[in-house]
């Protein structure tokens, strides 16, 4: 399987920098997102996690190192943090990592909201 | 030269003041949201926490403008683009950001009742009420239904929220957030 590769800018709009490496299980997104099409957007990074649970069926670490993101993407990661939920309840590996700066309140909100939405075990890491 | 115009809009400079870094009406694309993005993130980099809030805040407001607005704008690229207005103002202590539109008067219930519960809510029940509304189906443009509420957050403060008729189909909406420095 393919690893996904998506080199993020900052122009018109904040495209995110995603780096999913389909051998370690290990799926990074970082940068800001602020997208033209969210939902459009999303749904590589979701076929692509759903095709690795499907057939690697190895262990996830996603790793969120986001400094922004808009409300229509706080959706599309409510969407992938419930897969990776669904992936562990069958018994799938799964650590979510989320670094955010520490003097972000409301970053450190967000977090804690996904983990009341979820039910997943996020750890929040602060720099 | 037609002298009442260039007197109407020196009335409309002097208005707005020294105390309105930014004021902009017309269609609300993604190259506008770049600019006006740009350079609130240059404008604030002496208050960096605020600067962040104000652009966060920007970036939803003036999404909303750009799907939602009753007043359409067709560009050359044939883009339909929402249009209306965005104004910054700055105080001593705080900035307020303000948004104004048109809206269609059927649509303008259901926004004055988010509003107003937005309002009624402390910052829990405000998150807990954010975690409700991301639940369900995205909108149209793949929105959140979240916008208004993560204004509302942000700002850490009420939204100011007034609606005045314009005609018999539309109304002008305009909202106001102060955001503390």
């Amino acid at each position: 399987m393919e690893n996904l590769e998506i080199e993020g800018s900052h122009k018109n709009f904040f495209i995110p920098t995603v780096s999913f490496n389909a051998k370690t299980g290990i799926c990074e997104i970082s940068g800001e997102s602020f997208l033209e099409d969210t939902v459009e957007f999303y749904k590589q990074i979701i076929e692509w996690l759903e095709r690795y649970i499907d057939e690697v069926k190895g262990p996830i670490a996603f790793i969120v190192k986001l400094s922004y993101f808009n409300t229509s993407t706080s959706r599309s990661l409510l969407d992938i943090l419930n897969l990776l939920k669904d992936y562990e309840d069958e018994g799938g590996e799964v650590v979510v990592n989320w670094h955010f700066d520490e003097n972000d309140v409301d970053m450190e909100e967000d977090i804690d909201d996904y983990i009341i939405d979820t039910g997943l075990d996020i750890n929040k890491i602060p720099y | 030269m037609d002298a009442q115009l260039n007197s109407n809009i020196l009335n409309l400079y002097r208005t707005f003041g020294d105390n309105t870094p930014l004021s902009y009406k017309g269609p609300i694309d993604d190259h506008i949201l770049q600019v006006i993005g740009t350079y609130i993130e240059g404008l604030l980099k002496h208050s960096p926490k605020a600067g962040k809030k104000v652009f966060k805040i920007f970036i939803e407001l003036a999404q909303n403008i750009s799907y939602y607005s009753a007043e359409r704008s067709k560009l050359a690229n044939n883009k339909d683009i929402g249009t209306g207005m965005v104004l910054i103002s700055e105080q001593a202590e705080y900035y307020t950001f303000m948004t104004g539109n048109l809206v269609k008067t059927d649509d303008i219930i259901s926004i004055i009742e988010k509003s107003e519960v937005i309002n009624s809510l402390d910052r829990e029940e405000l998150r807990e009420y954010k975690r409700e509304q991301r639940k369900l189906p995205p909108g149209k443009k793949g929105g959140a239904h979240i916008g208004l509420i993560q204004v509302a957050l942000t700002s850490s403060n009420p939204l100011d929220i007034e609606v005045n008729p314009v005609d018999e189909e539309h109304s002008f909406f305009s909202i106001a957030v102060k955001i503390d420095k």
